[in-house]
């Protein structure tokens, strides 16, 4: 994730000093072309001169004009007169340069040319004028070039200066984002452990980050409204319907004569009371579901054990074979009780639906990640049809319809498995109901 | 004549818990705010206050530090439709002594109120040897003999034994039993307790002792010395 944040920074820096770049090289290609201008229009002056004084009196003004030249010693010019056999008549240097033909008449710039001498670039327009005298005016550009190149070393300083100031305002402000989601992430973070109650302190800035802030909030406050109203809802439910149940129940106290009948009705009123705790268990666990609060180390060998020893000698009065493999000392986050009605909802259940010869069996064991509790039977099982949603409130088998229950034990199991952060596998098998629970280990 | 505190804002449930309480010889005190409930607990000199959760002025539970602050010297009953395990969890951590939820059979109340007017004035049990006529039980042994010969029970069951022996001659209910032996405060449907309570009333009978008795529709009884008269 940070990673995103500091990749958009190094590219948008890049980018900068891209554009930045590309400008700075069109100004360089202006500079060069006026330069070059420049260079050629001196070269077209001088030629124009030598011409006037060619009109005048030939080859002997030209001599006597480039020699007052060489004299004057200009570094930025390159003039050379020769006769007929080569021999020099004049000029600034001693030599015709290698590798230049002189072509055509006339004082015209056309067909100018450049040559290298030495570190030295000229622009010359080599002649031979009528009579065989050949005659080379040229131009220095060495200042375009020193120009040229000191605006190149510009370039490079600026584009290096505009990387590393790229990087630094875009590493800043790459900083300060992640910072801010960051705050946000670990709010997050701190929700997800079971801390509904967590929110952001500070005031909030005034642009994006602050509006998520605000929603964010928004939503916690949302979830934490629900969470309390569940758990009120859940109370009074209790409140408004054990009441009356309990006055039901003080009244059938008084009756005489039917003890019979009395022990039914209480039966009946137990069974509901069972019915509407279920449910609401079911619906506590699953607005707590990755709520930590009000979890505590428990030893879940001890819990399996103990719920194991409870369920046993049922196990044996109904026929069943069996044994429990618990791998003592394995401790998760979790409730007490909450695990213990959940392991016995998971005996009970299979000890309903075995039938005597039939084996049972609860085993613990550490795994790699989790704490692996399997509860297996060599009972009917769960018949296909209702395989995917049997631990659905209210779900029961068809042909189960002759057994007590309500359909709501798995359902409960579930609840109890996701507020425990427990995950539920219900491995096929070959006969009978195999269910995984994989604990989350207690953390060091 | 001990006085029981009733802090209750239903008359049905008050009056039905009255009736209880006179059946065991008590004088009831019934109050219907939790305010009043907290000053008489305080002021008043009462064994055993039956305390209901949610009452005008308050939860029952959270007033419960305010009354043994204020010098209350009662044991707590707590008497609430919050009946999950949680809340029974939460009552009995907060400081109850014991908590039943509703609606709550006759039959159970008695045998709760009985056990906590009983636990007033036990005589702590820490002696070694708890001797009931033919039947001894050696605490720090953890064994059991019935007329010297030795009975082997399981380590549940010993303790199961040690707590018909706290309460011997009192009805003891399975939820108590559940409770007070198995530390689970859920109704688990199936009358599992019973199945150990059988095993080990079979052990004790195999070797000559009828001390637990069945109190029809309540639950158990230990009743050793009467027992093993009656015995063969």
């Amino acid at each position: 994730m940070p990673w995103a944040t500091w990749r958009l920074a190094a590219g948008m820096a890049f980018a900068v000093a891209l554009l930045s770049l590309c400008a700075m090289g069109l100004q360089y290609r202006l500079v060069e072309a006026r330069m070059s201008e420049a260079v050629r229009s001196a070269l077209a002056a001088d030629l124009g001169g030598f011409a006037a004084l060619y009109e005048q009196r030939r080859i002997i003004a030209l001599r006597q004009a480039i020699d007052y030249r060489a004299a004057a010693g200009g570094r930025e010019e390159m003039l050379l007169l020769l006769d007929r056999k080569g021999q020099v008549l004049a000029g600034t240097v001693e030599r015709w340069p290698d590798g230049l033909q002189a072509a055509g008449e006339g004082f015209g710039t056309d067909g100018a040319a450049e040559f290298r001498q030495g570190q030295t670039r000229w622009l010359a327009v080599a002649r031979i004028l009528p009579g065989g005298f050949p005659m080379l005016v040229a131009r220095s550009l060495a200042p375009v070039d020193a120009t040229l190149a000191s605006l190149r070393r510009g370039m490079a300083a600026l584009g290096v200066a505009l990387l590393v100031a790229g990087a630094v305002v875009g590493g800043l402000a790459a900083r300060s984002v992640m910072g801010r989601i960051g705050r946000v992430n670990a709010l997050a973070d701190r929700v997800a452990q079971g801390d509904l109650s967590a929110r952001l302190p500070g005031p909030r800035s005034r642009d994006e980050f602050g509006l998520l802030e605000t929603h964010v909030h928004a939503m916690l406050d949302r979830i934490e409204n629900l969470n309390r109203a569940t758990h009120r809802l859940s109370d009074t439910i209790a409140h408004e319907l054990r009441t009356p149940l309990n006055r039901l129940m003080q009244k059938l106290g008084r009756v005489e004569g039917q003890p019979e009948v009395v022990e039914e009705l209480r039966g009946e009123m137990r069974n509901a009371i069972r019915v509407f705790d279920s449910l609401l268990d079911i619906s506590r666990a699953e607005a707590d579901q990755g709520v930590g609060g009000g979890l505590v180390p428990v030893d879940l060998s001890a819990v399996a054990a103990e719920v194991w020893e409870l369920y046993e000698p049922l196990a044996e009065d109904k026929g069943l074979t069996g044994a429990a493999a618990v791998q003592p000392g394995l401790g998760v986050l979790g409730d007490r009780n909450l695990i213990a009605q959940m392991l016995s909802n998971l005996l009970d259940n299979a000890i309903k639906y075995c039938s005597p010869g039939d084996s049972l069996s609860l085993t613990l064991t550490e795994g790699p990640d989790r704490h692996l509790l399997r509860i297996a039977d060599t009972g009917p099982g769960l018949p296909e049809d209702i395989r995917g949603e049997a631990f659905e409130r209210f779900v029961r088998a068809e042909r189960d319809r002759g057994i007590k229950g309500h359909g709501l034990g798995l359902a409960l199991v579930r609840a109890i498995a996701a507020r425990h952060g427990a995950k539920l596998d219900m491995p096929a098998a070959e006969k009978g109901f195999v269910l995984d629970i994989a604990w989350p280990k207690l953390p060091a | 004549m001990d006085r029981i505190l009733i802090v209750e804002d239903d008359s049905e449930t008050a009056a039905a818990v009255a009736t209880e309480v006179r059946a065991l010889g008590c004088e009831p005190v019934w109050l219907a705010t939790l305010e009043e409930g907290v000053a008489a607990a305080i002021s008043g000199d009462f064994r055993v206050v039956v305390l209901d959760r949610m009452l005008p002025g308050g939860d029952g539970v959270e007033a419960m530090a305010r009354m043994k602050a204020g010098g209350a010297r009662a044991l707590i009953l707590v008497l609430s439709a919050l009946g999950r395990a949680a809340n029974r969890v939460e009552g009995l951590e907060k400081g109850a002594d014991d908590y039943l939820p509703k609606p709550f059979e006759p039959e159970e109340l008695r045998a709760r109120l009985r056990a906590l007017l009983r636990r007033g004035t036990m005589e702590v049990l820490d002696n070694d040897l708890l001797a009931f006529g033919d039947l001894e039980i050696r605490m720090k042994a953890r064994t059991v003999h019935v007329k010297r010969a030795h009975v082997a029970v399981s380590p549940k069951e010993f303790e199961l034994i040690t707590y018909f022996a706290r309460h011997s001659g009192q009805v003891v209910t399975r939820m108590q039993l559940l409770e007070n032996v198995w530390n689970l405060h859920f109704d688990p449907g199936t009358n599992v307790v019973d199945v150990h309570v059988g095993r080990l009333r079979r052990k004790l009978e195999e070797a000559g002792s009828a001390a637990i008795q069945t109190a029809r529709g309540e639950g158990y009884v230990f009743a050793p010395q009467i027992a093993s008269g009656g015995a063969t």
